[in-house]
């Protein structure tokens, strides 16, 4: 709506911006800045599942306002769109979607699996020198890594 | 109540800043896993190079918190699943090119792949939990004493 905001932000203010965050919430309420703890307790209020914990659906919440905040208002307004682009520019959207949803999945697993997923275990849980926060991050970088590098081979190149 | 603020206000800061450096680009996440640019490597670096030290230095200080007791910070070991789910992550955030909190961020730009994405993840999540004891819980990387409202 404004265009406030350069197209991207770089990194040396993003980061250490998140880095305050996370410091400012372990500071005011003992808590990491986690995101898949926040999608277990919406999934438990929309299943209605006792011992919800309510803050962390407010956070959730927050997440898709704070979005909404820089890509709708403060940004020029993204427009409708599929989204996935050099994705897509490889597959046909009878690929993307399978691949999309399956890979989701898959994460959202490993993510309940290993008890945190990029920003509970790769940013707060190392932030907290948590060995085993450390040992989740090598180990989702490598695979994430390896996969990319196996989708490249499959693709000739083109992803 | 003033929890749930907090809540509103700190994942609003966190989805905002995820928005302005793009992480919730699947091009921005697959550019990063190609290592066609470093950006998100310094970026998460930066993020942790910031609050490791402060969080180390208020822990050994003791500072009480508002709305959640003395400030404690956990530490565990590595166990099996965290080696095991870190792998399952891994390959799945590289075929998605997205995890939780971005995932949303996505959606609130109106890239509509966000709505096979979300619910991918919610399945993922709900599909281990009913594995396990089915307790809401995250596990150890968000494993605190919940506090509510």
């Amino acid at each position: 709506m404004f265009d406030l905001l350069p197209a991207r932000l770089e990194w040396y203010y993003g980061g250490p911006l998140l880095g305050l965050l996370i410091v400012g919430l372990f500071v005011l309420a003992n808590q990491p800045l986690g995101a898949s703890g926040a999608y277990v307790q919406t999934s438990g209020l929309i299943r209605r599942r006792g011992g919800v914990v309510t803050w962390r659906v407010w956070y959730f919440v927050g997440m898709f306002l704070g979005g909404v905040l820089v890509t709708q208002v403060l940004r020029d307004g993204a427009e409708i769109r599929s989204g996935y682009d050099s994705l897509r520019d490889v597959f046909p959207l009878a690929v993307v979607i399978p691949m999309v949803f399956a890979g989701a999945t898959l994460l959202g697993y490993g993510a309940a699996m290993a008890g945190g997923c990029t920003s509970g275990h790769g940013m707060c849980g190392t932030a907290q020198r948590s060995p085993a926060s450390v040992a989740a991050t090598a180990t989702f970088m490598a695979t994430a890594i390896a996969t990319t590098l196996v989708l490249r081979l499959l693709t000739g190149g083109d992803l | 109540m003033k929890l749930n603020l907090i809540g509103l206000v700190f994942g609003a800061a966190f989805g905002g800043v995820l928005a302005a450096s793009n992480l919730h680009e699947y091009d921005t996440i697959h550019a990063m896993l190609r290592f066609d640019e470093l950006d998100v490597y310094f970026f998460m670096g930066s993020a942790i190079a910031v609050s490791l030290p402060l969080l180390w230095l208020f822990e050994k200080r003791g500072v009480n918190t508002p709305f959640g007791g003395r400030l404690v910070l956990s530490r565990s070991m590595p166990k099996k699943h965290h080696w095991q789910g870190g792998a399952l992550f891994g390959v799945g955030w590289a075929m998605a090119g997205t995890c939780p909190a971005p995932a949303l961020v996505m959606l609130s730009s109106g890239a509509m792949l966000s709505l096979v994405a979300i619910p991918g993840i919610f399945l993922g999540l709900w599909l281990r939990q009913r594995q396990t004891t089915g307790v809401l819980v995250a596990g150890d990387g968000e494993h605190r004493e919940t506090v509510s409202g």
